[in-house]
């Protein structure tokens, strides 16, 4: 009965590897997809057309095509343009691209949901249009915009398991790999879930542990046990998410 | 040799075109039902459902698709289900992850309508079943419309990952092209204007959905 799991168990030190590179991988991607959303959601509000031009041209192309199909062009294409990545950087490259596009959004609607009145007043105070952004801008899209952006760190983890297509050894590839050798499905993918339940599980409770802690006045009202993360969906939508 | 190449495998691709589009179908036909129903029975509180139900949104919403997909594929063969194929076990996968999904949103749109109108109808004398046709889920067609379609373009867009356990369609058939004629750049790039040309019109459609129910 639990000889099969014993033995599956019995390749910990390729699961633990696999883990951490799940890990790394995923940290990595979410903080150049951060850098990218934040760049393109102040691209999408520039004053100039070409530019505001590109940014939706980002958006759109990545949000209506798969994320399979980005890590292949990324892997298998490029390098015939000249441009080669190892797996790993790969992996990174098309992850931090794709969420950079759903990030863009999410932070253009955090701006977006800052009241005028606060601009008016910062710049009526006499503040550089760099301090405004700094000091009163992004402050406050801070709290619109963490709930959907931990939400979509979340998503970029599980989203993380498509790199093991091209062979990059991280928990789903593992998995694979262990499962052609020994042939024990069950535990082996029962094994991989648990892992992802366990890595977007603990991101969301920390997630929740800072927010309470960063927050003031906090993001929800006190004694409601809410989890910061899995927003109801149709709150995201309207908020533009 | 060139574009001629990509012209060539034309048919091909209309075969990856063909298998992208009856999965996309097939599973938004099933995960709607299944979203649908979860949510309707999460919202009724019935007594024993609620835990087991919990625990299937969990599993689906917190762990990636991809390892469901091998998960059943492999699975099925596991148990020595032979009639499970890459097209069924990709359907299974798809529909109980996007039933998930969708179920969330249609719980959403559930508990938008007032609790009055529940109350209401119970006290007129409908049945259960009564209440929830009749009275509560054609309430929340306008909320939940524009976030149901947002999630038909995502998939769309989820069911590229059949390609792992073999199902062509059109990720899968791209490489297939590649496989005989090289040209990855261009061939990658047509099979995504595929896919952009499939899910771009379905995202306006949700923007122009979603800004009507903001400003009715």
């Amino acid at each position: 009965m639990f000889a099969p799991w014993a033995t599956v168990l019995g390749y910990w030190p390729a699961l633990l590897n696999a883990l951490w590179m799940t890990a790394t991988m995923s940290v990595l991607g979410f903080l150049f997809a951060f850098v990218l959303g934040l760049v393109g959601a102040l691209s999408r509000r520039s004053r100039f057309r070409a530019i505001r031009f590109v940014a939706a041209a980002y958006v759109e192309t990545i949000r209506n095509t798969p994320v399979l199909l980005q890590v292949f062009m990324i892997y298998f294409a490029l390098p015939e343009a000249g441009i080669r990545f190892d797996a790993f950087e790969a992996g990174v490259a098309a992850l931090a691209i794709n969420a950079g596009a759903y990030l863009t959004e999410i932070i253009r609607a955090g701006l977006q949901a800052v009241p005028r009145g606060q601009l008016e007043a910062a710049r009526s105070l006499g503040l550089e249009p760099r301090d405004i952004l700094r000091s009163v801008v992004f402050p406050q899209a801070l709290r619109t915009v963490y709930p959907p952006v931990i939400n979509q760190f979340i998503q970029l983890i599980l989203g993380s398991s498509l790199v093991s297509q091209i062979a990059l050894k991280e928990i789903t590839n593992v998995s694979q790999t262990i499962n052609s050798q020994t042939l024990l499905t069950m535990p082996v993918f029962t094994i991989a879930l648990v892992l992802y339940l366990v890595l977007s599980n603990v991101t969301a409770l920390l997630a929740d542990v800072v927010a309470r802690r960063a927050f003031k006045p906090p993001l929800y009202p006190p004694g409601r046990r809410r989890r910061v993360v899995f927003v109801d969906p149709i709150g995201q939508m309207v908020k533009g998410g | 040799m060139g574009w001629q190449g990509i012209l060539n495998s034309s048919g091909i691709l209309f075969a990856g075109f063909v298998g992208t589009v009856v999965l996309s179908i097939a599973t938004i036909v099933t995960g709607t039902i299944l979203g649908l129903l979860v949510a309707v029975l999460r919202t009724a509180h019935i007594r024993g459902l609620g835990v087991p139900l919990r625990i299937y949104l969990e599993v689906f919403r917190g762990s990636p698709l991809l390892v469901q997909m091998l998960f059943i594929y492999f699975g099925a063969a596991y148990l020595g289900l032979r009639f499970v194929e890459t097209f069924t076990a990709a359907l299974i996968a798809l529909t109980l992850y996007e039933g998930a999904l969708i179920s969330e949103i249609f719980r959403a749109g559930i508990e938008a309508v007032p609790k009055g109108q529940r109350e209401a109808s119970r006290s007129l004398g409908l049945s259960r079943v009564q209440i929830e046709r009749y009275v509560i889920l054609p309430q929340t067609a306008t909320i939940v419309l524009p976030p149901l379609v947002g999630q038909y373009i995502g998939l769309v867009k989820d069911t590229a990952l059949a390609a792992a356990i073999g199902y062509f369609e059109l990720v899968r058939e791209g490489q297939a092209i590649i496989d005989r004629i090289g040209m990855p750049i261009e061939v990658f790039a047509v099979v995504s204007v595929i896919y952009f040309v499939i899910c771009y019109p379905m995202s306006l459609f949700a923007r122009r959905l979603e800004l009507r129910t903001l400003h009715p």
